[in-house]
């Protein structure tokens, strides 16, 4: 089975996202892997006023809450759109052997790929994904 | 001669608030008009593209995916991109605006063109939408042209990266794509290391440079890096990406031109036109509409020798060595193309 060290999470800091990461935090700690909160900046992001340290404040957070040691997590701004972004994580030099995104109820038109981040991601992505439902997508038993 | 298309605010393309708005083309418009060209103006009216033409450089399943999208009611793409019920239309009519033009200054053999539609176009990949662009209109323009036999140069000025233009003629030795942008900034690629496929090798050119860079360090670069590609691949037809998001009152980058660089550019592109009725310009960004305007002004006018106010062009900004890094960084990555192409004929 493939070792996972490095696992990305697409994370913008919506409730969805939160969920993503903490799905994410939960696995990196029995494997030993490393997480990395991935946010991508794109066009309309350097309008809205946006700073990074309320996303780290956040991140370092949902570590503390999940017994994650604060080193072992970190924070990565990139350029671009979300899901070019999240495809280069498998690249150098975050290297992701694991990419992880929240559901996001964006896809607005069910059975069209577009609009959707998780299902082009699905399209796109050089290494293993996983879409972790939102919280309200969950049903219980 | 200007050969302009009809020049529409395509009002039904529009998210309220969103900085890609129907005011641009109301800015671009102004900006010629103050120019006072009279009867040098035609105007053409563009034809829907065709699925034929679109799909030189787009897939069939994203031009249905994206129809059904927006005649489904639209919403939001991406982050940054939207769609309404109109925007298929509106962005077959964009692209079909491009080849009018082309065909224009093509029948007459004489004239600039000016494509001034909305939504820009240059970030569009073959099967996706990204950055406010739909259809890559320029793009369009350049496969028609090479189909014909020609050789396309395409000078990408904007702001930002036209990730999309450069992915869609990435292995195309008929078309040498040269864009200068800010870096880093979105889309996050074209660094000076790209520089083509197997295929097209040293038919991309990347000059990024930092935040605070000024005119004169785009003409360096232009000068040193990109002119004796050019020359060397001896166009026979000059297609512009011109974005006014470079602009230093521009919301969207960093940079510090003024209307005069955008002046100063569009000699620079002249200079290469090989022939008159050969070149024509694609609105791509700019997002302040007075900045809009007189650089749209100052490029149009220095293209045209008619009379136009520009601030003066900027110099001693940031990245004075970006020429030089450019070239070593484009000299590495060549030889390296250059081997991995020499290694896949020996196979
Ligand atoms: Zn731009």
């Amino acid at each position: 089975m493939t070792d996972i060290r490095t696992i990305a999470v697409g994370f913008d800091g919506s409730p969805d996202s939160e969920v993503a990461l903490v799905w994410a935090l939960d696995l990196a700690a029995p494997l030993g892997a490393r997480v990395v909160a991935v946010h991508a900046r794109g066009l309309l992001s350097r309008l809205e006023g946006w700073s990074s340290s309320v996303l780290e404040s956040t991140v370092t957070r949902l570590a503390r809450e999940h017994g994650v040691s604060v080193g072992d997590v970190s924070v990565c701004v990139e350029e671009g759109d979300a899901c070019s972004v999240l495809v280069r994580c498998s690249r150098p030099p975050v290297d992701a052997d694991l990419l992880v995104v929240g559901s996001r109820g964006d896809g607005k038109h069910p059975g069209l790929l577009l609009g959707s981040t998780s299902l082009e991601l699905a399209q796109r992505a050089e290494v293993a994904l996983v879409i972790v439902p939102s919280a309200h997508d969950v049903v219980s038993p | 001669m200007l050969i302009v298309n009809e020049l529409t605010e395509n009002a039904a393309h529009e998210d309220p608030g969103h900085p890609e708005r129907p005011e641009r083309v109301g800015a671009v418009a102004a900006g010629i008009s103050s120019l006072h060209l009279g009867g040098d103006v035609v105007s053409v009216a563009p034809h829907r593209a065709t699925r034929a033409e679109l799909a030189r450089v787009h897939d069939g399943i994203y031009l249905d995916e994206l129809g059904a999208y927006c005649y489904a009611g639209g919403g939001n793409l991406d982050e940054d991109t939207y769609a309404t019920y109109d925007s298929w239309a509106i962005a077959q009519f964009a692209a079909g605006a491009g080849l009018a033009v082309v065909d224009e200054l093509t029948r007459r053999g004489d004239g600039v063109g000016f494509v001034a539609v909305r939504p820009p176009g240059h970030h569009a990949l073959a099967d996706r939408a990204m950055g406010f662009c739909l259809l890559n209109n320029v793009a369009v323009s350049a496969a028609a042209l090479a189909d014909r036999g020609e050789r396309v140069l395409i000078v990408d000025w904007d702001v930002h990266h036209g990730n999309g233009t450069q992915s869609m003629f990435w292995n195309d030795p008929r078309v040498l794509y040269v864009s200068t942008h800010q870096w880093p900034l979105f889309p996050g690629t074209g660094v000076a290391q790209e520089v083509g496929g197997l295929d097209a090798v040293d038919r991309t050119i990347n000059i990024p440079v930092p935040p605070g860079a000024t005119g004169d360090t785009l003409a360096r670069a232009l000068d040193e890096v990109a002119a004796p590609v050019i020359d060397e691949f001896d166009p026979t037809w000059v297609l512009v990406s011109a974005g006014y998001d470079a602009h230093r009152a521009d919301p969207m980058g960093d940079l510090l031109l003024t209307s005069g660089d955008f002046a100063m550019l569009a000699r620079r592109v002249r200079e290469v036109v090989p022939a008159p009725g050969r070149l024509a310009l694609f609105l791509e960004g700019g997002y302040n509409l007075e900045a809009l305007r007189t650089s749209v002004a100052a490029t149009l006018g220095a293209l045209l020798d008619a009379p136009f106010d520009a601030a003066a062009p900027s110099a001693g900004g940031a990245g004075g060595d970006v020429a030089a890094r450019v070239r070593e960084q484009r000299r590495v990555a060549l030889d390296q193309a250059r081997a991995a192409r020499e290694r896949e004929e020996d196979e």
